[in-house]
């Protein structure tokens, strides 16, 4: 079995390079970002992995063709099993793996190709990279041989020019006689001239003849080289032929592409048919060139064995044999194509608009069709609640009947594992499925069994199309992930894009029981905004989205682990920092400054107007706690992040038995031999208690009722709104509202004795 | 707690006579118990170098009240007066001291004005006063100083309490806050902290307004504070408890026969 473990997406959408994200070891991986950050682009980059079809919009305006890899956890072994025959070295080396990488890249056609990739298309790669040095080696000797020819032809032509010269000098005596009479010279100077030259040229003629027939000699062993040579040169010039064609192809496929990704819609005025001509040629041809270049690629090598001194018929021999001790019979495309086979399905559930219809005929549940409204949604149903039509053929309507009632109550038990929702306190929904025949009304189906579904609580019983959104959506999504666990006998990777967006918070952290329920059998990556979807204490899950340009939505994606989440932007984080309880959005955590946790949301308003009040310039980033158990925690991630950081106790029984354990078991000090556990000064319960009475009453409560105790203790007592009322008395800060001025001396001592310890911190 | 001031002071006289022993005997014994409430004037020797504290309550019991604590290192001292005087003044007073002694043991380095906020607090809740028109209007005018014998600083925080300190025979006084341990009227602030670098041989007075209020025989005037001051400024050169015996005496002689109209307090301390 093949289990997602990593991806690499490029040049998809926003995506130049996401570099190799691993995904959750315990198949629950989270996307966060902001809009248009980019999560959506990789799942959809991970779904069309699978499906391999892209439209010209994913395409980046540079038009650089996407690229999705995908890294797979195997057992060791199992490559052997499903690879025929694979040869001793490739299959040494597919039973030492444990992981598979396959590759979809496309090309201009927006036609895709599965290769594999990592170590087993190195292997498959060094041995072509052999063969191309064998085939270069060959091709240099084919092209000195060539050379050699070409000289050698040329040494006859001159040799046999030379050869016409003295010949012409050597005249017959005829027509030396001739020459005599015509250019009047005396017959004795004739003489003397033929006794003294003819000689030295009947022997260069000679020593020319010589030389001339060992060339022609060689000239005629390497008939066969140069014969070979020449349909190199041929083969080469078609092959540049349809390189070049393809070139034209590509860019005419390019400019169709730029309007498309300018225009963003289909162009509708194109000639449809020129369209379909210039692709068809465009895949006829690469398919040609591959041909040419095989044939090219067998050439040279044959040709390499004519200059060994083969005959034709022996290096044809040769040929076969030396392709394959270089080529494994297998090749990239070809095992990427059959280990994809085997490869999760990856299933993007972005719609879910095939709701549980209100009802469906059984007719077009036995025969299967899929355009009836609901159909998935219906078939889900019944794959759950483990039925199948002969369900449905049970004589007794009174038994069938019970039956039918049984699994209503499972069903919805079972939901309610899942759903925790209740409509009023105590009122939750049940799920319901009836058979029913249609009465004589229905002309052409009277007498017809159909199932009904109803959604309904003690009130009232409803149709699902009748129930809200978010009720459809959860139940749908429910439906259609459980039963995806049960019917898939394949191991499903699942993509959701901003699940639960209508949901209620406590119900998106329902979808996350759903996701933990099934992620034995299904591995999750989703998108999300919500912090009721990122548990925190899971934050290996975690993989952030942004700009590299947080203002430029020109700018490329890029993907942040869980390890380098500290340098994501506050925006990306919110998410995270909202469950952490930081809600100021332009704050949060910060490599550039030092990290001050606090116990809780009300301490971070307050340390907050503080350092407004009192005008604090230092670097210091409040960090509020969800709670204080939640403190160790945020302790560790800021470690984890190597980031200057300190935790800010007050003198509660909680926060002084936090101190302990921190000491005890986590840490003292931190890298840099910093104290890490700044108990407040002063004995302070909690961070209300910086205010006089007074002042908490003037500014906080703005009452006047008298307060014996601490303001903390009063307000715990009172059980008032705490985190209202310091939010509120930030917010007044910020306003101008209440200023350092309307504080008393006592209040004043207090904030300088914080901005003394924060500035102690830098 | 609503207190009303009787026209006829002897409403005793109106009870049968049974019943007036009763009430007497009754009043006898709360006396008792005021008086322990009250600290020892023991715990002052030692400590300062004189004393003395003239306490004249107008009824058996009364409505002002003196309050001393001490540490090794440092003693409170205040003189308090609550609204009224006689019973309901006296159960005030028992307040006041029950919260200063609950404040004074729970943190002895409070400074002089964190313990009269903390003390309106508790006297605001336990009143229910929360600044309605229908609220209690009871309240305590205190004041009170913490000498620290290792810095030999004196703080003193008043509402509407002042202090007087006399240094090489030169009378200063240092204004309270015209605010009550009490809701306020509009709004409550916080007290003000006076911290006094002490010389030796300084003298300082804490006192309720029963003596300068005090309407004389013969005049039918009251004595006013500024003879107030004047008198204790013309006694420092003498002992406190000389100083006390002419002040009762000077007292005494303003009032002749004319009827005490409130408790009289006077605490005079030498370091």
């Amino acid at each position: 079995m093949m289990k997602l473990k990593a991806f690499r997406i490029k040049n998809f959408r926003s995506i130049v390079d996401t570099g190799w994200q691993n995904i959750s070891p315990d198949n629950i991986t989270c996307l966060i970002g902001q809009n248009e950050s980019g999560k959506t682009s990789v799942l959809e980059g991970l779904k069309v992995f699978y499906s391999g079809i892209i439209s010209e919009d994913v395409l980046r305006s540079d038009l650089s063709l996407p690229e999705v890899s995908c890294r797979f956890t195997i057992t060791e072994g199992w490559l052997i099993k499903i690879t025929d025959n694979p040869g001793t070295e490739l299959k040494e080396l597919l039973s030492g793996l444990s992981h598979l990488e396959l590759t979809r890249s496309w090309i201009a056609d927006l036609s895709s190709v599965i290769n594999v990739s990592g170590e087993i298309s190195q292997y498959l790669d060094s041995l072509e990279d052999a063969w191309r040095i064998y085939l270069n080696d060959v091709t240099l000797k084919l092209e000195e041989e060539m050379i050699s020819i070409r000289d050698m032809e040329t040494s006859v032509a001159k040799l046999n020019n030379e050869e016409s010269d003295i010949r012409s000098k050597l005249v017959p005596d005829e027509v030396k006689v001739l020459s005599f009479r015509l250019f009047r010279k005396k017959p004795a100077e004739v003489e003397n001239q033929k006794n003294s030259h003819f000689p030295g040229l009947k022997n260069q003629l000679n020593v020319l003849q010589k030389q001339k027939e060992e060339i022609n000699e060689i000239l005629l062993k390497k008939q066969f080289v140069k014969k070979a040579g020449e349909k190199w040169k041929n083969l080469q010039e078609k092959c540049t032929q349809i390189d070049n064609h393809l070139k034209e192809l590509s860019l005419k496929l390019e400019e169709r592409h730029q309007r498309m990704t300018l225009l963003m819609r289909s162009i509708e005025d194109d000639p449809d048919a020129e369209w379909k001509e210039v692709l068809y040629d465009y895949r006829k041809t690469r398919a040609e060139r591959e041909l040419r270049i095989a044939e090219l690629d067998s050439h040279i090598a044959f040709s390499g064995y004519i200059i060994e001194g083969s005959t034709e018929a022996e290096a044809e021999n040769k040929v076969s044999e030396i392709i394959q001790s270089y080529k494994s019979h297998y090749n990239s495309a070809f095992l990427g194509k059959k280990y994809f086979e085997h490869c999760p399905v990856f299933e993007l559930f972005e719609d879910f608009g095939s709701l549980l219809p209100n009802r469906i005929d059984m007719e077009d549940i036995i025969s299967g069709n899929e355009n009836v409204e609901g159909y998935k949604a219906a078939r889900n149903f019944l794959s759950l609640a483990h039925l199948d039509y002969s369900f449905f053929q049970q004589p007794s309507s009174r038994i069938l009947k019970q039956k039918i009632e049984n699994i209503n109550n499972t069903l919805t038990r079972n939901f309610h594992d899942f759903w925790q929702q209740s409509i009023g306190r105590n009122n939750k929904i049940h799920i319901q499925f009836e058979l029913e025949h249609y009465n004589a009304s229905f002309l052409g189906k009277a007498g017809k069994p159909y199932i009904e579904f109803w959604i309904k609580d003690e009130g009232e019983r409803l149709y699902p199309k009748q129930r809200s959104r978010g009720v459809r959506w959860f139940l749908s999504f429910y439906m259609e992930l459980m039963a995806s666990a049960n019917i898939s006998d394949k191991q499903m990777v699942l993509l959701v894009d901003e699940p639960g967006v209508s949901l209620h918070a406590r119900a998106q952290e329902d979808v996350l029981k759903v996701f933990e329920n099934i992620k034995d059998k299904i591995q999750i990556i989703y998108t999300t905004h919500s912090p009721h979807l990122v548990e925190i204490n899971k934050l290996h899950r975690v993989l952030a989205v942004q700009r590299d340009d947080l203002d430029s939505m020109r700018s490329t994606s890029r993907i942040l682990d869980p390890l380098q989440l500290s340098s994501a932007s506050p925006d990306t984080l919110t998410p995270l920092q909202n469950i952490l309880g930081n809600p100021m959005g332009s704050e949060g955590f910060s490599s550039k400054r030092f990290n001050l946790i606090v116990n809780d949301t009300g301490s971070f308003y307050m340390l907050n107007a503080i350092i407004l009040l009192m005008g604090f310039k230092g670097k210091i980033c409040v960090i509020p706690s969800t709670n204080i158990s939640s403190i160790p925690l945020l302790c560790n991630i800021m470690m984890g992040w190597g980031m200057d950081f300190a935790v800010l106790l007050f003198e509660n029984d909680e926060e002084i038995h936090m101190a302990e354990y921190l000491k005890s078991s986590v840490f003292k000090t931190d890298s840099n031999r910093r104290e890490i556990i700044i108990k407040m000064p002063g004995a302070f319960l909690n961070s209300e208690d910086i205010l006089s009475t007074l002042d908490f009453k003037n500014h906080l409560l703005e009452s006047r009722e008298g307060i014996p105790v601490p303001n903390s203790v009063y307000l715990r007592e009172k059980e008032l709104p705490r985190n209202f009322l310091l939010s509120r008395f930030l917010s007044n800060v910020k306003e101008g509202k209440i200023n350092a001025a309307d504080f008393d001396e006592e209040t004043l001592e207090n904030f300088k004795l914080i901005t003394d310890l924060l500035a102690g911190l830098k | 707690m609503s207190v009303e001031k009787p026209d006829n002071p002897d409403l005793l006289s109106l009870l049968p006579k049974k019943d007036t022993d009763d009430h007497l005997a009754s009043l006898r014994y709360a006396q008792m118990i005021q008086h322990a409430l009250m600290p020892d004037p023991a715990i002052l020797k030692g400590r300062l170098k004189d004393f003395f504290i003239l306490f004249l309550p107008r009824d058996i019991v009364s409505g002002d009240f003196y309050y001393a604590f001490r540490t090794r290192q440092k003693m409170c001292i205040a003189a308090g007066d609550c609204t009224g005087h006689g019973v309901p003044g006296a159960l005030m007073s028992i307040l006041g001291i029950s919260f200063l002694n609950e404040i004074m043991q729970s943190d002895i380095n409070l400074n002089a004005n964190r313990i009269l906020n903390l003390m309106r607090e508790k006297i605001m809740q336990a009143l229910h006063q929360t600044g309605n028109s229908n609220d209690a209007q009871d309240s305590i005018d205190i004041g009170l100083c913490i000498i620290d014998y290792v810095t030999r600083k004196l703080q003193y925080s008043g509402a509407n309490r002042p202090l007087i300190m006399i240094r090489k025979g030169e009378l200063t006084e240092f204004k309270p806050d015209k605010m009550t341990l009490g809701v306020a009227p509009v709004k409550e602030d916080s007290f003000t902290n006076n911290c006094i670098e002490t010389q030796p041989r300084d003298s300082f007075y804490l006192f309720s307004d029963g003596f300068s209020d005090q309407f004389g025989e013969i005049t039918d005037k009251k004595f006013k504070y500024k003879h107030f001051k004047r008198i204790i400024h013309s006694f420092e050169v003498l002992p406190m408890s000389q100083q006390k015996e002419h002040l009762e005496n000077a007292f005494n002689e303003w009032k002749g026969q004319a009827q005490q109209v409130d408790d009289v307090l006077v605490i005079g301390f030498q370091l």
